[in-house]
């Protein structure tokens, strides 16, 4: 008789989305957004410094919407990383590590975060 | 007629089904603060005896009937059924592999519980009656000592979905903590020396899964903190 491979039970699909896995999941989101940012508004900087024609064709380009999006993600990315960096930084050092604190900052700084992201989207809009 | 009970529940028989699938069922809600196992024990009493999940004490000691229930671990026998959104959906632990409906192997589990060797350790000399402790260094193991092993937190924790085969998952942790703040154990340098390494203690990234599924309220978070605090201070 063939032997069954037994199944995994489901886990990432079927696992509800509770505000400290939230958190955790967006701060690695968010410093992956930063860490690509640096490289890009680095070639741009670059790309400014050949003649005033160029400087003109990348301000042009930081403009544009894609620009602009790109800015909004940047920030809305470095807020929310800058916040919840400090709450993980809390916690390592052993503050506010009740069950309630880690549930309770985990909420403030996506708040925070999308509070932030919406009065940057209507400021660069 | 007393009003119903909707659930819907993860089967998988190995000698008949290629894939799981969920199934329904009904069962009357019979008096006031009752809990799910008592909704499974009717499934498997009186609608359907093929329905398999482990089940002991019944008041959330043994550990034995840990599943996903609507999307996070707990333990069946302690969670009423008023307070859950119909249907109820009820899955084996995550990322385990599964024997048959909502009984799954936990081997693995067990097998790390052993590597960090649960149990007192010493080198001075029995004393002629118990090693004692203070109040105090006794009350250092409250928030620890209660874990039942059920598995809820570890099967919840998405860095042990990934790593489990190396990262020691949060009660395999937590219980490392246990034995590494117990003033009576002589072995806390080697229970350390084992813990400090990228995948075994630092695949800990601070979801926090652990500590909202934890049925004694516990918090593995925390004690993983604890450890990896206690590595830093001995370097230092």
């Amino acid at each position: 008789m063939a032997i069954k491979q037994a199944p995994l039970s489901p886990r990432l699909s079927i696992y509800r989305w509770l505000p400290g896995m939230i958190a955790s999941i967006a701060h690695r989101g968010s410093g992956v957004v930063l860490v690509l940012s640096v490289p890009c508004y680095l070639w741009i900087l670059h790309g400014m410094t050949g003649s005033p024609q160029d400087f003109d064709s990348a301000v042009a380009l930081l403009h544009s919407p894609l620009g602009r999006l790109g800015l909004w993600l940047a920030s809305a990315a470095l807020i929310y990383h800058f916040f919840n960096g400090i709450r993980f930084l809390c916690l390592d050092a052993g503050w506010g590590e009740s069950r309630d604190m880690m549930r309770n900052s985990a909420r403030v700084v996506i708040v925070i975060a999308a509070v932030a992201a919406i009065v940057l989207g209507v400021l660069l809009w | 007629m007393s009003n119903m009970i909707k659930l819907e529940i993860y089967r998988y028989d190995p000698e008949k089904d290629d894939v799981p699938s969920m199934q329904s069922y009904e069962v009357p809600h019979e008096q006031k603060g009752m809990k799910l196992l008592e909704a499974l024990n009717y499934i498997k009493w009186h609608i359907d005896g093929t329905l398999t999940f482990r089940r002991s004490c019944g008041e959330g000691v043994c550990g034995s009937d840990g599943m996903n229930i609507n999307g996070v671990n707990g333990l069946a026998c302690i969670t009423p059924i008023a307070g859950l959104k119909q249907p109820i959906r009820l899955r084996p632990l995550p990322s385990m592999e599964v024997i048959r409906d909502l009984v799954v192997d936990t081997t693995h589990f067990f097998d790390q519980y052993r590597q960090i060797k649960p149990w007192l350790q010493t080198t001075s000399p029995a004393p002629e009656h118990e090693r004692l402790q203070t109040p105090d260094e006794r009350a250092e193991l409250d928030g620890l000592y209660e874990c039942i092993m059920c598995g809820c937190c570890t099967t919840s924790c998405p860095s042990w979905w990934w790593n489990g085969d190396r990262f020691m998952g949060p009660a395999v942790l937590l219980q490392a903590d246990r034995w590494i703040k117990d003033s009576r154990d002589e072995a806390t340098g080697e229970r350390l020396d084992q813990l400090e390494d990228a995948f075994k203690l630092y695949r800990c990234h601070q979801i926090m899964n652990c500590m909202e599924a934890c049925p004694k309220g516990l918090n593995p978070t925390a004690a993983i903190n604890h450890i990896k605090r206690t590595l830093l201070n001995r370097k230092s």
